[in-house]
């Protein structure tokens, strides 16, 4: 299986395609529409000498843009995920449950809450659909 | 719509959620807005795997949160964080916590296997149930 770096667009390629060809995420996200952002926080103790921005969108169960992109962008975002690389890295590898990490303010959240709560099937079967995808991480290099 | 919540536990990052969520789901609600002022007592939620725990001081149309779990709890929820996501789940129906959908069932089912445990689920139903209703995202 192909690996990719993390943070990058051919990774992002990758999680969209595992996300676009899973039958029970389309069946889990009918009702969620709109774009999630992820800042990752720079680190450049783990050679992210700069914060990562990214751009997700999804559509009742479709997948759009999936985008690296600038600050801009993402906060354009519906929701908008902020946490420190060794966060994310945590959550990519299904070491740290997201919700729990949203809970104890290791990844924060802007957006509608009651939304994401009432929707959370759907965040986390796309975090699990992350952690299929085979990642070369910038500080394991 | 004035909520009146004050929140004393901002050493523990769960408290903002729990902020956010009750004045999201209240605000988008008379009927809930209804409820929360008729609300009176304290309810705590204690997530042992995260180490959070909070108090939430109910005074009919004020909330205070306060850090750790009051000893004047009436109701004291205490579940994993991840399940503490299916109450919020519970569907409203009729102006009560609806226990016969998948939602329902599920939440029931945590209770019996003692997933979830509830102090004063008998000894305080009214609080419960109010607590139940604005907790609900549904």
């Amino acid at each position: 299986m192909a690996t990719h770096k993390a943070f990058t667009q051919e990774w992002l390629d990758a999680w969209k395609q595992k996300i676009a060809g899973s039958q029970e995420y389309k069946e889990i996200a009918k009702e969620w529409e709109g774009s999630v952002g992820l800042i990752c926080n720079a680190d450049p103790s783990k050679n992210i000498p700069n914060p990562v921005y990214l751009f997700t969108d999804y559509w009742h169960g479709d997948v759009r843009d999936f985008l690296v992109c600038d600050e801009t962008k993402v906060q354009t975002a519906k929701f908008i995920m902020t946490g420190d690389y060794a966060r994310w890295k945590q959550v990519a590898k299904k070491e740290l449950d997201a919700t729990k990490a949203l809970m104890q303010g290791k990844l924060k959240l802007k957006g509608d809450l009651t939304y994401v709560v009432r929707n959370v099937k759907t965040i986390n079967k796309v975090i699990d659909l992350l952690t299929e995808v085979q990642t070369v991480w910038p500080d394991d290099v | 719509m004035e909520l009146h919540i004050t929140n004393h536990a901002a050493e523990v990052p769960f408290s903002f959620m729990v902020q956010e969520l009750l004045t999201g789901n209240i605000e988008k609600s008379e009927a809930k807005y209804a409820v929360y002022k008729k609300m009176r007592g304290i309810a705590a939620i204690d997530l042992p795997d995260i180490e959070a725990a909070v108090s939430l001081h109910f005074g009919q149309g004020t909330l205070t949160i306060e850090p750790g779990i009051s000893p004047d709890a009436a109701v004291i929820i205490r579940t994993q964080a991840a399940q503490v996501m299916d109450l919020n789940a519970l569907n409203i129906r009729w102006g009560l916590p609806y226990y016969f959908d998948e939602a329902g069932r599920k939440v029931i089912g945590l209770l019996f296997s003692g997933k979830i445990k509830i102090k004063g689920l008998l000894s305080h139903p009214v609080l419960l149930t109010r607590l139940t209703i604005i907790m609900s995202v549904m």
